[in-house]
């Protein structure tokens, strides 16, 4: 950088240039919302949006689409694909089904972050990380710069990256979760200003925090990575997708007056082939009605037209479906065209644009049911054990499918003071007998990938390729100790316990093109908590027992010793003698009065 | 004698008999040796609290503080370490002339410059080259300015002197492209030795303080605090230069330009940007974006409607309020260097055309932050019966907007306007900036010493006291380089000293609380303090009593 030259450019460069430029023919942007009823009263929503912008574009800072903020960011810190997650909740898997988009686009409970950075070394791509996860956490206001060096990990074989990425890139790939961060609307509001219509139009602006985050599970991602087409061109992906579940019943309660009150006894549908039924006794039979529902009663405001930018091609401009039988008769607000799709199921909504959508369901007889898939693999995670030295993690994958095995990998990810023994790995199936058999570990797992942690430097890191046979249930268990941290090191809320982060699964499998994630439920770990009030306690101890010591030492070396008669006459001159000499002389006045009157 | 004393002893022994019973005696007077005992003991305890105890307790407890050269730090911020002086050294070159001549048309026109000059600091030295007439080209002085430790003087302009017949009166002709003046003067006008004034050094003279006027008022008013510069500096000049300085960025190595079309609906969406786009600047990092959707913040006045104009309007003190700094997203970019800010605001077709009720204009600046140009495209119908922008802005409309913007991006940059020449003007930059960061430096250095000197409890750590070494060293070494006309040097240690100026004063470890207040301290180790104090104190208290009760007898005995 010379001085001179600064000056020199705006003199010579701040000309027009004149070209003819057809820059603008690769970027797109698309948005779609899907709305399906679930079980016990629950409704998915389902937003995506998605945009491209021309690798030209973006590596000459022209943004149109894609957030400039969010760009630059991935600039300056050489990321070549970035995912990030928010989540709250829990997905129920056994009343709802598959995970929308089979789980790629949800992640763990908190916040979830994993990229691709290119760098020619480990180091400088940990320092470009650092530099990531600090610009993303001020962009949306999440703690992600609580990411450090313990709780980022480099998985092997559990991510892979979905964009095309030119050879000469040296990648890697990055992974770090904060389990205990509370996803709130301060992330909603940067995310909604990421899109280009910024909730204002389209079906973003039926983003309300108070719902959103009110939802039963909830899940927001922001996916960037270069797709490149047959040919070579490439453009630059940004995916941003919001899923939530709903609880119908929860949704309509008014915000004035959100205290749920219960249903009263003459609407109650009752079993009464139960014993105990009776006047006061009821068991509720499950609703032969499927609930009534709008869009302004759920989501508390209707779609404010389309955003203008989407690409009129094609299908889709029908921005809004629904998956519910034909049969069912919906309301939709004029200007709008439903089209139904051939599969029985699906209806989408053509919007008229600067109009407002709303959308009512009538309360109806359930006649069908769209019929949800059974998930490939079901699992869950616990923390078993006692006491607060040791305690042991239970894994328990369960295999619905009658007739294929499932093979996946299993990855976990966990915090220094959580050290697990990975010698007491054990494994139980319950095959179709029910019959409970212990296998040697080496039979369910394939292959393992371990990376044992370093003290407040890194966690540990559980790649796991695993095989469940049809219809079994594969308990893995192993046994860890909780480490004792440090006074300074214990949160303000240690008894609460600390977090761990969910463990991700990833389903090969060949019927399915993409990989299915599936995420277990964070876990809370007790570690043995000290009494905070302790250092102080020991320095008021041992600070007395000092004091004693010195106090019986000093007082042997400068009092003086006397017998004991001259020590009542020592004491006559003292303070304390002469005030007993003045009680004395009180108590003899008075005896001396007493006499008087006798 | 004997028996004396035994009457004066006897009637106390008797009444003592008689109050208490006679079990009870006084003890015997202890001995001097126990008494001897007792002091030292207590003079050894408090011995060791005093020389033991308090040292270690005030070496534990205590804040490191480095040590600062206060003094030297507050000199350099009250300008007395260095008065900033800038002697040009102007070339003469007179091929034509006579070795006599030339020398002494030097000694008039430096007469005549030292007379019209009244700002000690800022004076031009002329210098006589030997007639040769390569003139220093912009690419050289670039290189000059780049290598600091160069030993000569920079040259500042060869003045030309070139005798044409058929003149009446000299006149000059500035290169555009060299810092080199011609003058053509008649022959006629050589000044002979014996005058001391000639029609041709007044000219030069002239001529020379013509070129660096406003050079100088800008350094005298920079040098001066802002307040008044130059006497004879007219207002309006002195009016240009306080509202340029105010205007202009803060330097920095690299500046990031960043255009944002701005619009409240969902039109234009789109804009030849990469047509209209800058050719690639180095040192300038450019970035573009599209921000639909972009509302006034609910608290800026909303334009209003004007019959007269048949426009919307904005009130000029409104203008500040304009960008929603809290909705709109312009947050700074990543990277180096500060961003310069170039906003088109394409207005509701129900606010269109959007102007500036004083002045009808359509673009103003941001001081220190950028510009805003109002762009008011034709409007169209639309098939619902209303009026909407055109979805897409062109190349053609969107040329007067650029061309604001360059013209705005000059004046944040803080070019100044004279002289023609710009190599000239670049070297007055370079002379500006050495100024401007010289004094900024100094007077962080001023600041850092009064916090210092305010705040006894913030922690120094040694880390501060090298860089305010390194900045002191600099400074000096500019304003060494500074005198000696070394601009080009000058620049580059005050850069130096700026950059290290700020990184001493905004250390981080500098700010850390202290996590224990003293009052905390005291209530845990009052249970140990207690208990040890109280029987010391009271120790003392008793001895010294003693001992005033010893002198007192033995003045009385004496």
């Amino acid at each position: 950088m010379t001085v001179l030259s600064l000056f020199t450019l705006p003199f010579v460069a701040l000309i027009l240039t004149l070209w003819s430029s057809s820059a603008f023919a690769s970027s797109d942007y698309h948005e779609h919302l899907l709305l399906q009823p679930l079980p016990q009263s629950s409704l998915l929503a389902s937003f995506n949006f998605r945009s491209n912008t021309s690798q030209q574009s973006f590596d000459q800072q022209h943004f149109r689409y894609l957030p400039r903020a969010l760009g630059q960011i991935l600039q300056h810190a050489h990321t070549k694909e970035l995912h990030l997650r928010f989540t709250t909740g829990r997905w129920d898997a056994e009343s709802w089904g598959p995970r929308p988009w089979n789980g790629s686009k949800e992640g763990g409970t908190g916040v979830e972050l994993w990229a691709w950075i290119d760098a020619p070394s480990d180091e400088e791509a940990f320092a470009k990380w650092i530099t990531l996860t600090q610009s993303l956490s001020g962009l949306f206001c999440a703690s992600l710069n609580f990411v450090d060096s313990t709780r980022t990990t480099r998985p092997v074989v559990s991510f892979e990256p979905s964009g095309g990425h030119s050879a000469a890139d040296q990648l890697h790939l990055l992974h770090g979760t904060l389990p205990g961060e509370v996803v709130c609307t301060e992330n909603l509001t940067p995310f909604l200003k990421l899109l280009p219509c910024k909730g204002k139009a389209g079906i973003s602006s039926l983003f309300d925090g108070h719902k959103l985050f009110d939802a039963a599970w909830q899940s927001m991602s922001v996916d960037i990575q270069p797709v490149c087409s047959a040919d070579g061109e490439c453009v630059v992906q940004i995916e941003q997708t919001v899923d939530m579940v709903l609880d119908i019943d929860r949704s309509k309660r008014s915000r004035s007056n959100p205290i749920p009150r219960p249903v009263p006894n003459e609407q109650l549908v009752c079993d009464t082939s139960k014993p105990y039924n009776s006047d006061d006794t009821c068991y509720p039979l499950e609703k032969t009605n499927d609930k009534s529902w709008s869009l302004t009663e759920v989501f508390g405001r209707s779609i404010n037209g389309v955003c203008p930018l989407t690409d009129f091609d094609g299908s889709s401009d029908q921005s809004v479906c629904l998956r519910v039988p034909h049969e069912r008769g919906v309301f939709i607000s004029d200007g709008a065209d439903e089209i139904k799709k051939e599969d029985g199921f699906t209806r989408c909504f053509k919007l008229a644009p600067s109009v407002s959508f709303d959308l009512t369901i009538p309360q109806q007889p359930v006649n069908t049911e769209v019929p949800l898939d059974e998930p490939v693999l079901h699992a869950e995670r616990t923390i078993v054990g006692h006491g607060q030295e040791r305690g042991g993690m239970r894994i328990i994958f369960g295999n619905p499918s009658n007739t294929s095995a499932v093979d996946f990998i299993y990855f976990e990810s966990l915090p220094w003071f959580l050290r697990p023994y990975i010698h007491t790995l054990r494994a139980t199936i319950t095959g179709h007998d029910g019959v409970l058999r212990e296998v040697p570990a080496y039979e369910i797992v394939k292959e393992t990938y371990y990376r044992p942690a370093i003290d407040r430097e890194r966690g540990t890191q559980l790649e796991l390729a695993l095989s469940v046979p049809a219809a079994s249930t594969v308990t893995l268990t192993y046994d860890f100790e909780k480490a004792i941290l440090r006074y300074t090191e214990y949160p303000p809320d240690a008894n609460r316990g600390f977090n761990v982060a969910p463990a991700v699964i990833r389903i090969v499998d060949p019927a399915h093109n993409a990989p299915i994630y599936i995420r277990s439920t964070s876990l809370l770990l007790q570690l043995p908590t000290p009494d905070f009030s302790m250092p102080y306690n020991v320095i008021i101890l041992t600070s007395t027992v000092i004091a004693l010591a010195f106090g019986t030492i000093f007082n042997i070396l400068v009092r003086r010793v006397v017998s004991l008669d001259e020590a009542a006459a020592l004491g006559a001159q003292t303070l304390k003698g002469r005030i007993l000499g003045k009680l004395v002389a009180i108590r003899d006045r008075l005896r001396g009065k007493g006499t008087k009157v006798d | 004698m004997m028996t004396k004393t035994g009457d004066q002893e006897s009637p106390q022994a008797s009444a003592s008999q008689v109050d208490q019973p006679s079990v009870q005696r006084a003890p015997p007077p202890e001995t001097p040796a126990a008494l001897q005992t007792r002091f030292r003991v207590i003079a050894a305890f408090w011995a060791v609290i005093i020389f033991l105890g308090f040292p270690i307790w005030w070496k534990t407890t205590s804040i490191y503080r480095a040590s600062l050269p206060i003094e030297e730090m507050v000199d350099w911020a009250d300008g007395k370490a260095c008065r900033p002086v800038f002697p040009l050294e102007i070339h003469l070159a007179t091929p034509s002339m006579q070795y006599f001549e030339a020398q002494n048309l030097l000694r008039t026109t430096q007469h005549t410059l030292d007379d019209l000059n009244e700002f000690a600091a800022h004076h031009l030295r002329l210098k006589l080259t030997n007639g040769s007439t390569t003139a220093v080209n912009s690419d050289d002085s670039l290189e000059n300015a780049q290598t600091p430790a160069e030993e000569t003087a920079d040259t500042a302009l060869t003045v030309q002197l070139l005798p044409r017949d058929g003149l009446a009166s000299p006149w000059s002709e500035l290169h555009a492209a060299a810092t080199q003046l011609d003058i053509f003067y008649p022959p006629s006008q050589v000044p002979v030795p014996s005058s001391s004034n000639s029609p041709l050094s007044t000219f030069i003279a002239a001529e020379l303080q013509r070129l660096y006027g406003e050079e100088k008022a800008t350094i005298a008013h920079i040098l001066s605090g802002n307040t008044a510069g130059l006497d004879s500096t007219s207002p309006q000049l002195a009016e240009d230069i306080d509202r340029r300085l105010r205007r202009s960025m803060k330097y920095a190595e690299t500046y990031h330009l960043s255009f944002s079309l701005f619009t409240p609906k969902s039109e234009p969406s789109s804009w030849d940007i990469e047509a209209a786009a800058l050719s690639p600047i180095s040192n300038f990092t450019v970035d573009t974006q599209v921000q639909l959707y972009a509302n006034f913040a609910p608290t800026a006045p909303k334009p209003e409607y004007d019959e007269s104009e048949a426009a919307w309007t904005l009130k000029k003190e409104d203008l500040s309020a304009f960008v929603n700094a809290a909705e709109w997203p312009l947050n700074p970019s990543i990277g180096n260097g500060p961003t310069i800010n170039f906003i088109l605001y394409v207005p509701d077709p129900s606010q269109s055309p959007l102007i500036v009720k004083e002045n009808r204009a359509s673009s103003w600046m941001v001081p220190q932050w950028g510009g805003v140009f109002l762009l008011n495209p034709p409007l169209s119908n639309t098939e619902q019966g209303g009026l909407s922008n055109p979805s897409h802005l062109s190349q053609d409309s969107l040329g007067p907007a650029f061309m604001t913007f360059s013209h705005q991006l000059l004046t944040l940059l803080g070019t100044p306007s004279t002289p023609a020449s710009l190599p000239l003007r670049l070297q007055t930059s370079i002379r500006i900036r050495a100024a401007t960061l010289l004094l900024s430096a100094s007077s962080t250095m001023g600041s850092l010493a009064r916090l210092t000197e305010s705040l006894p409890s913030i922690p120094i750590p040694a880390t501060v006291a090298t860089s305010v070494s390194t900045t002191l060293s600099h400074l000096a070494a500019s304003c060494a380089h500074l005198r000696e006309g070394r601009f080009g040097a000058a620049l580059a240690s005050a850069r130096v000293a700026e950059t290290e100026a700020e990184r001493s004063f905004f250390e981080k470890s500098m700010v850390g609380q202290v996590y224990f207040p003293d009052e905390h301290k005291v209530a845990v180790y009052l249970p140990l303090l207690g208990p040890i104090g109280v029987p010391l104190v009271v120790g003392l208290l008793k001895e010294l009593k003693r001992i005033a009760a010893r002198r007192k007898a033995k003045g009385a005995a004496s």
